[in-house]
């Protein structure tokens, strides 16, 4: 387990500078001058002496490659520049964010478990009954509503009119359950279906006659048997909803005021602002890695022939 | 039982007590699209305008009446060469730190600004300043180059010229801490939260009635809006911090108050007259009169800003009174068209004159509803008149790229408002950065207009100057290269229990010291 850990995380290197290379080059092949954004950022007029004198300072002046070796000679050395927008050290920023976005999407994949996977089992043990079309209905509506609109839609129901929740900011585990909402409800919905469809996949296997037959209580039969095996399958996907939720934070941060890492990324993009989206790149790509890497290894303990299949390799 | 306990569940919840938001008696939640930055009084962004004004005071003042007003200098005097200005400085001003504030702090200040002249190289005055003097505690002085008729105006700025206290100055031009005059200090800034600022008991001048303004980092418009709704935050104010609609509802809604600013400076579009087909002062002058600009401020703006009736918001400028915009007229404009040979092909909507097709580019900021809503709404006007506007969104890069190259046929454009208009404003047409200079660089009389305006900055005779800004104006209006759309405006909205909110005399400046609430 400890091998297939330390694999995959030696596999981040190699992707991280792919990312880097390919990310660098999309954003200066792109139309617009970037030292005309430094000064536009800094809100200094354009003059030609002062386009001049930034071009030197940022290293603009030189060849393409120059200018991405040099930022790599920095990154390696976790300096990742100065951010245009907030003249601050990028890696600054991003640790200074992204425990707020970590803990936004924490709290939404906590909703997507503690939620999603107890419906869906509910929903499949009443099939056909009213608890299964109503968690189906709801279901069909959460995803097909786009989380900012229901993020404002959340705000509108209960701070504006009932007044119970904060409608904006990072004060206090109150203000946490709105985004939190708005960032889980497409995945919660999907893992909810999909534990649904596990469940009644498992319910229909042989091994559950035989257990009954064994004279085990209905409770064990689903904790014992059912369960187990019909976790895998949402759990597989939960990789998935991790990138989900992270994309989908950076939305909801904004409706929020939530002071996260998604926030600074759509002000960088809109900014044009090259070293913090660089920054950024590298960041959501070393977490979106890392996370995956922990599904799998929740996967690989939930499922025997992965751990043991890994062990014959 | 499981029906029964979501009901139960439910019927709680209803019963649920709203969540007290009420902010503390004597203390404003304001809110704004990023934190304060670091404060630095000769910084530019990330340094937020509003805060800085807060913290840091200028020698003169720019009043809500336009005019110039004492503030750190009580006295001044421009000697006969009109190149030394004396100030007489108030006496017992002291920093937030307890240092006192003397000719030897400003000098302090200033003599860090001309060590890094070449940041500040947009500003007139940074040109022409070439050393500050402080023979005595209580007199600063600023020898000039040449003479600088508008030195006052730039001195009531916002940055750079303004004074933080010795101790905290750095040799690289920034500040180690923001350390003032003014009536607040910096109590707290948490990154992407809010920024706190406490009342200075120590004041020199009158004290703020509110003892704290806590500002709250909200870059949504509509988010902002629901935090009002909701009572989170106590006021919105600014030239856009709420779209049109948003602020219309307000207005409607009995428990809010809102208001707008008296005009303070020009939305309007530039017109290219180095490029086909707005080269053609004919074409410059039926875009005048071929698009209903009542129409815009009606309907487009819903009434958040009045129609331009002239280059500069009224009071803004005393050469050029007469200098008004003409009214919508499209069968003027049409005549205006084909008598200058601009004929529509038989069946066809677009006009052409020798072969060449009446088309130009109409450029705007694709991330901004508004300009793209205006633009569809000209581009309709000029249909109308047999002129094709072709849209072209683009981001802000983009967009400034093309207004600096020239790129464009009409472009979005604002004058900079009080205390930049009309001097800085026009000083900024000499240099080819702008959309301004790119605008005019068609016209024959392009080198006498940039001649006049370096000989209106520098003229130290009133009459003289008001000549040359008068003959800057009128051959502008003549040649049309400009065509006002609104005047903009500062909008504010409150709940109604916070009391009179006044506005500021500049875009710059939000009057936090005059709010008291109830």
């Amino acid at each position: 387990m400890l091998a297939f850990a330390l694999r995959r995380v030696l596999t981040l290197l190699p992707l991280l500078l792919l990312v880097s290379v390919v990310f660098f080059a999309m954003l200066r092949l792109g139309r617009g001058d970037p030292a005309l954004d430094y000064l536009r950022l800094s809100q200094i007029p354009p003059t030609e002496a002062a386009l001049a004198l930034v071009r030197q300072q940022l290293g603009l002046d030189r060849s393409l490659p120059a200018q991405y070796l040099s930022w790599l000679a920095d990154a390696v050395r976790l300096d990742f520049g100065t951010s245009w927008a907030t003249q601050r050290p990028v890696l600054e920023d991003i640790l200074q964010a992204l425990p707020a976005t970590l803990q936004l999407a924490g709290a939404a994949m906590a909703l997507v478990l503690l939620l999603g996977l107890p419906l869906g089992l509910l929903a499949a043990l009443y099939r056909d009954r009213w608890p299964d079309h109503l968690t189906r209905a709801l279901a069909f509506l959460g995803v097909s509503l786009p989380n900012f609109w229901l993020g404002f839609l959340l705000v509108l129901l209960f701070s504006v009119q009932l007044g119970w929740l904060p409608a904006m900011g990072r004060e206090g585990p109150a203000s946490l359950i709105l985004p939190a909402i708005a960032t889980a409800t497409v995945s919660l919905c999907v893992t909810l279906r999909l534990m649904r469809a596990s469940v009644l996949g498992v319910l229909g296997e042989r091994h559950l006659v035989f257990a009954r037959a064994r004279g085990l209580p209905e409770r064990g039969v689903i904790a014992r048997h059912v369960l187990p095996n019909a976790l895998i399958p949402p759990l597989t996907t939960l990789g998935l909803h991790l990138g989900e939720l992270l994309g989908g934070a950076m939305v909801v941060e904004m409706v929020f005021a939530w002071p996260g890492l998604g926030r600074y990324a759509l002000l960088a993009i809109g900014n044009r602002d090259f070293p913090a989206l660089q920054g950024f790149v590298l960041a959501m790509t070393a977490v979106f890695v890392l996370c995956n890497l922990l599904v799998d290894l929740a996967y690989a303990w939930l499922d025997p022939r992965i751990r043991l299949g890994a062990k014959a390799a | 039982m499981l029906r029964r306990s979501l009901l139960g569940a439910a019927t709680l919840a209803w019963t649920l007590p709203r969540v007290s938001r009420a902010a503390a008696p004597d203390s404003l939640v304001f809110s704004w699209p990023s934190n304060a930055g670091p404060l630095d009084p000769h910084g530019y962004g990330p340094n937020q305008m509003y805060a800085q004004a807060m913290l840091y005071e200028p020698l003169v003042r720019y009043g809500a009446s336009g005019t110039i007003e004492p503030c750190l200098a009580t006295r001044w005097a421009l000697d006969e060469s009109g190149r030394a200005w004396t100030f007489t400085l108030r006496p017992g001003v002291r920093f937030s730190d307890g240092t006192a504030f003397d000719a030897a702090a400003a000098k302090a200040n200033i003599d860090i600004l001309l060590r890094h002249r070449e940041r500040h190289g947009w500003l007139e005055l940074m040109s022409r300043i070439e050393a500050a003097e402080a023979p005595d505690p209580a007199t600063l002085r600023l020898r000039l180059d040449q003479p600088y008729d508008p030195a006052l105006f730039d001195l009531s700025l916002v940055r750079p010229l303004r004074f933080a206290s010795p101790a905290v100055l750095l040799p690289g031009g920034s500040v180690s801490a923001p350390i003032g005059t003014g009536p607040w200090r910096l109590a707290e800034s948490r990154r992407g939260e809010r920024d706190v600022f406490l009342r200075r008991e120590d004041y020199w001048g009158e004290k703020p009635a509110l003892r704290q303004v806590v500002v709250k980092v909200v870059g949504d418009a509509n988010t902002r809006a629901l935090a009002l709704e909701a009572g989170e935050i106590d006021l919105v104010y600014g030239a856009d911090q709420l779209d049109a609609d948003t602020f219309r509802r307000f207005a409607a809604d009995a428990r809010f108050t809102t208001a707008i600013s008296p005009p303070m400076a020009t939305r309007m579009l530039a017109i290219n007259s180095g490029r086909a087909a707005t080269d053609d002062l004919a074409v410059r002058r039926a875009i005048q009169q071929g698009i209903d600009r009542d129409a815009l401020a009606r309907h487009v703006l819903q009434g958040t800003e009045p129609a331009a009736t002239s280059l500069f918001a009224p009071g803004m400028s005393k050469a050029a009174p007469g200098l008004m915009t003409l009214p919508f007229d499209p069968m003027a404009a049409v005549t205006v068209l084909e008598q200058a040979g601009w004929q529509l092909p038989p069946g066809g909507r677009v006009r052409q004159k020798q072969g060449a097709v009446l088309a130009l580019d109409l450029c705007f900021s694709g991330g901004d509803a508004l300009q793209k809503a205006l633009a569809e709404a000209i581009q309709s006007d000029l249909g109308r008149i047999g002129i094709a506007a072709r849209l072209l969104g683009a981001d802000a890069a983009t967009l400034q790229a093309r207004q600096r190259s020239g790129d464009f046929g009409l472009v979005f454009t604002e004058t900079w408002g009080p205390p930049y208009d009309p001097h800085a404003f026009l000083g900024a047409m000499r240099a080819p950065s702008h959309a301004d200079w790119q605008a005019q660089r068609g016209l024959p009389m392009k080198a006498a207009i940039d001649r006049r305006i370096t000989a209106l900055l520098a003229a130290t005779n009133a009459t003289a100057r008001e000549a040359d800004e008068q003959w800057v104006l009128t051959t502008l209006h003549e040649q049309a290269v400009y065509f006002p759309i609104s005047f903009l405006t500062n909008k504010q909205v409150h709940r109604k229990g916070l009391g009179e909110v006044p506005f500021g005399g500049t875009f710059d400046e939000i009057p936090f010291h005059h709010i008291r609430r109830g």
